[in-house]
């Protein structure tokens, strides 16, 4: 016999002014099966609780019926207190008398009325409720970082230290990301390199870092805690155990090709390694430009190498890892000149982006730090800055703003004007965005102490006259229209998302904005979380960032890897779907439409195993209890346990027999 | 028919199929189905504009199931719940043989004129098949729409109220005989949800209230399945125009999903597809 108990809160006045809590009480006694019913001003207080703890126990309770919040807020408190009583916490089930009526009612009566229904139909439920139990799987102890830049690798390294093995997954051949080719960096003025060659050898020497470069992520199966990811090793036609770096190869290869690095400013060979501190210091071979490779000749690497290192019949390669958690960390992407027609689009070498810039001015860069402008190695005696190209322009390009050029631009002026004291330089700006600690300042130097002129407008076009270039604009500030004749142009153009991110992002199962940034699961309260349990996310992955931003959501996110790898096992809710077998006639209707994967073909064999039919199984740790599958059978053969027809029919029921 | 008989008998003589399924007249002008297990018995096949059976639906039965190998003649539109049976896990395509019949069209269910389904029919020479017996037949160009009911078209000119109408005294003629479900090649569940008793969501009796829920469940199980046969409208002792039903979602198939059932075996149901970079714009 069922001993129903029935919970009624007030919430203080957020119920009871619009619901006669006393009567909801009393009106429950009548309904079958209930044996206790009380109002209480807040249930989910201490108090309340031991008020439902001590009525299970007084009256032998088999199932309760708090009437208050929504189950999103107190579900989880009251299952509790229903479990240290010694009842089943599935036994207890929550009518939501606040949201769903209190507050989006104003009439008493109708109120009261329709709170008294809400308890009639979870009275009739949970009288037909099984118990249930968690499920606990157990936890990879292993986490994985998608993107070797700067904010991968202080992910990795946090977690490592942590204690926890990590495979960082790189899809170039060297980790760095786009700090490895910057000059110096604001606000701080300190050398890209310097600061992060340390962190990118540190992390290439911890003993529970393993670095994957060269490689993408093919597909991930599994689910928190119980990932699978096969990895797609691109072939480099280099074997990276047998080479020492010694570079030889390199040396003697005789194709010359603009190098990526360098953003097409200078040169590299076909078999290279993208910059001189490259982690690993290995190279591959560009199988696109590479003589052997395309027409069977050359060869001269091979022949040359000492270790025998080289294979020209290389081929991808998969590897499988298993782990708990993964971080996203796959950065950006810049837009390039001949993106915008307006500016040129690409057909003047001395239009350059902010990217070519910051080679142009590194000592370690093309020209080794000694400026000349591309077209005819020129000092430029005067240099334009165009902020916001391909930012905050709705109609045309991207709505968003980038973030960070404000401060790059401001300090390549003091760059620019560090190395041609004598040196001209505007900057045409729409805002001057400053907001970080100790930027404010750093721009002021620029214009105050370094000489920047900062003009307030759009750039409508960008020619050529002669040898110069001439930028025209308008100055909002004087309103009036101004040609700049200068011998070089860079264009701050926005940062986008980087190619094939939709793509992975489809492969995790994590979503992403109309812009190609990863979406986080909510922009405040878990910034660097996704909707999907254990993959988190962090940096330029989510939008522009600066450097110190991107490290702190490196290190934030390792901190919820390891939170969630502290533990041995997980514990999930029992709530999962299940087959009937003997129903079920293996349609897939039903693995077809779960979004998880959880469900997969299961063979029935008679007893000389032959196979007879075959039906749906569920993987209880994959399943996420969503119930996408339920309604896609047709012949009700899968059930989600807590939400079983037979308590849901008897919910319907019980309002409509009124 | 020489050619039917004569590879109906090599299929048995040779014991590679263990059952045969064709037609064989039923005495007079029509046609009703034949179960081939010996040469002597294939004497009797016969294939013309009266077989209208779909043959494929005996392939969901547990003892056809049972058998290692089973030969079925099929038309081009019977093939399409073929392939929807092999596209839902239902039928392994070695343990089955196809005939197909080329065929120009048949008659309508009363034996009078030619079939409406015929008029849209893009498999006269049949898409999948072990083996194409006949002619070929050339094909015409079929009308696009799916829908070629007049009726359809009148019944979407109603008002709401009028429609409703309509519908109760259509299905308040059903005597739950559920022949409808039993011909249909594509009804193949092991329990039907109005078997289903705990709870029993749908009324048995034959009221209103469990006509229309079980009229509408049917339908709607069929919606992007239903490969057009007419089995069930055929079939039904109560002719209730099951068709309206069938072919006003066929139609929403095809004008939301651009999709026909039964063509490719690759592809999946709408209804049934999850994709995760589905712009899902619905949900609001
Ligand atoms: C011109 C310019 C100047 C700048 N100057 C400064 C400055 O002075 N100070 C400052 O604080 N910030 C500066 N920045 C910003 C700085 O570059 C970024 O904040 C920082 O690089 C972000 O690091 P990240 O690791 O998030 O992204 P990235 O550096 O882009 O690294 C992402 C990594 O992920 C890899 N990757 C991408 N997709 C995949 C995939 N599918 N699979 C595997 N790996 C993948 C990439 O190859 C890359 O190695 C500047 C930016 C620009 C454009
Ligand atoms: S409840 Fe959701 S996650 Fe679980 S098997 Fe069904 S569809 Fe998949
Ligand atoms: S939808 Fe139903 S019948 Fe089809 S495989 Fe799933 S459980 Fe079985
Ligand atoms: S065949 Fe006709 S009468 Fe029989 S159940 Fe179906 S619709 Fe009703
Ligand atoms: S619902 Fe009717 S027309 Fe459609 S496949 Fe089934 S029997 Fe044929
Ligand atoms: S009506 Fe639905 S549940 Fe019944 S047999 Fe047909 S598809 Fe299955």
């Amino acid at each position: 016999m069922a001993r129903i108990g029935v919970f009624v809160c007030w919430c203080g006045s957020n119920i009871a002014e619009t619901v006669e809590v006393s009567k909801v009480a009393e009106v429950s006694k009548s309904i079958p099966g209930v044996v206790y019913s009380v109002d209480y001003k807040y249930m989910c207080s201490d108090p309340g609780q031991e008020l439902v703890k001590n009525a299970i126990k007084e009256y032998k309770l088999t199932g309760v019926v708090v009437a208050s919040c929504s189950p999103r807020m107190h579900e989880k408190t009251f299952r509790k207190a229903a479990l240290e009583a010694g009842l089943n916490p599935y036994m207890l089930e929550m009518a939501n008398i606040r949201e769903q009526c209190s507050w989006v009612h104003n009439n008493m009566d109708e109120g009261t009325q329709k709170s008294i229904d809400l308890v009639r139909m979870m009275v009739e439920k949970v009288k037909r409720n099984k118990p249930l139990d968690d499920i606990s799987i157990p936890v990879t102890k292993k986490a994985m970082v998608i993107g070797g830049g700067v904010t991968g690798i202080q992910a990795a390294l946090d977690i490592a230290s942590g204690g926890i093995p990590v495979v960082l997954v790189e899809k170039e051949s060297s980790i760095g990301g786009k700090m490895s080719a910057l000059d110096e960096t604001f606000p701080t003025l300190d050398c890209s390199q310097c600061i992060l060659t340390p962190k990118m050898v540190e992390v290439a020497q911890h003993p529970l870092v393993q670095i994957i470069s060269y490689a993408e992520i093919e597909k991930l199966e599994g689910f928190v805690g119980n990932f699978k990811a096969t990895i797609r090793k691109k072939a480099r036609y280099v074997d990276v155990d047998a080479c020492t770096g010694c570079g030889t190869c390199w040396q003697k290869c005789p194709v010359k090709v603009d190098s990526e690095f360098e953003q097409g400013l200078g040169k590299r060979k076909a078999i290279f390694i993208p910059f001189p501190q490259a982690i690993p210091s290995r190279p591959r071979i560009d199988a696109e430009n590479c003589l052997k490779l395309t027409k069977d000749r050359c060869g001269i690497c091979e022949k040359v190498c000492p270790t025998k290192a080289i294979h020209y019949d290389d081929k991808d390669e998969f590897m499988e890892v298993e782990v708990g958690a993964i971080v996203v960390a796959t950065g950006y992407k810049i837009m390039p000149v001949s993106a915008f027609p307006e500016y040129g689009g690409g057909q003047y070498p001395d239009v350059v982006t902010s990217l070519q810039f910051e080679r142009m001015v590194c000592a370690s860069g093309p020209t080794l730090g000694d400026l000349k402008r591309p077209s005819d190695g020129k000092l430029p005696e005067t240099v334009v800055f165009v902020k916001c190209v391909g930012s905050r322009d709705p109609e045309h390009y991207h709505s968003y703003c980038s973030k960070i050029c404000c401060m790059y631009v401001a300090k390549q002026t003091m760059l620019y004007r560090h190395k041609v004291h004598h040196g001209n330089c505007y900057v045409f700006y729409i805002d001057v965005r400053s907001n970080g600690k100790n930027y404010e300042e750093f721009v002021r130097r620029a214009q105050e102490q370094e000489g920047a002129q900062y003009i307030r407008g759009r750039v409508s076009s960008i020619y050529k006259d002669g040898d110069d270039m001439v930028v025209e604009g308008a100055d909002t500030l004087t309103n009036s229209q101004i040609k700049v004749k200068c011998d070089l142009v860079v264009l701050a153009t926005a940062m986008e998302a980087p190619d094939g991110i939709k793509q992975l992002a489809q492969k995790l199962g994590i979503g992403y904005d109309q812009h190609g940034f990863l979406t986080e699961a909510h922009p405040k309260l878990r910034p660097v979380e996704t909707a999907t349990a254990g993959i988190f996310l962090a940096g330029c992955a989510l939008s522009p960032r600066d450097i110190p931003d991107s490290v702190s959501e490196g290190s934030a996110a390792a901190a919820k890897v390891l939170g969630l790898l502290s533990k041995d096992t997980l514990d999930k809710e029992g709530v999962v779907a299940i087959v009937n077998e003997l129903t079920c006639v293996g349609c897939q209707n039903c693995i077809r439409v779960c979004p998880y994967n959880a469900i997969e073909l299961k063979d029935i064999c008679n007893r000389q195993g032959e196979l007879q039919r075959q039906v749906a199984h569920v993987n209880p740790g994959l399943c996420t209890g969503c119930g996408t599958c339920t309604p896609s059978c047709p012949s009700r053969s899968i059930e989600l346990q807590g939400f079983r027809d037979t308590e849901l029919y008897a919910e319907i029921n019980a309002l409509a027999e009124l | 028919m020489q050619e039917l008989v004569k590879k109906a008998k090599e299929l048995i003589e040779s014991k590679e199929v263990d059952l045969l399924i064709g037609y064989q007249s039923d005495g007079e002008k029509g046609a009703k189905p034949l179960f081939v297990k010996n040469t002597q018995q294939a004497e009797k096949l016969i294939f013309n504009q009266y077989c209208l059976n779909n043959l494929v639906t005996y392939l969901k039965r547990p003892d056809v199931k049972a058998l290692k190998k089973v030969a079925v003649v099929a038309k081009g539109c019977d093939i399409r719940s073929f392939v929807m049976l092999l596209s839902e896990n239902q039928v392994s395509r070695d343990a089955i043989f196809i005939i197909g019949m080329t065929c120009d069209h048949v008659v309508s269910p009363d034996g009078t004129g030619e079939n409406e389904k015929c008029t849209t029919c893009k498999v006269h020479n049949p898409h999948l098949a072990d083996v194409v017996l006949g002619a070929p037949v050339p094909e015409k160009i079929a009308k696009d729409k799916p829908v070629h009911y007049a009726q359809l078209e009148k019944l979407n000119a109603m008002s709401q109220e009028e429609r409703w109408a309509f519908w109760q005294e259509e299905l308040s003629r059903c005597i739950r005989c559920y022949a409808c479900r039993q011909a249909c090649p594509l009804c193949y569940c092991e329990r039907c949800i109005v078997d289903f008793n705990t709870p029993q969501w749908i009324d048995t009796r034959s009221n209103p209230r469990g006509n229309f829920a079980w009229n509408i469940v049917r339908a709607l199980h069929l919606a992007g399945r239903c490969i057009n046969c007419g089995e069930c409208e055929r079939v039904c002792p109560a002719n209730i125009p099951l068709m309206l039903l069938n072919q006003s979602l066929q139609e929403e198939a095809q004008e939301k999903f651009a999709w026909e059932a039964g063509y490719d075996p690759e592809s999946q149901p709408p209804l049934t597809t999850f994709r995760k970079e589905d712009d899902e714009d619905f949900i609001r």
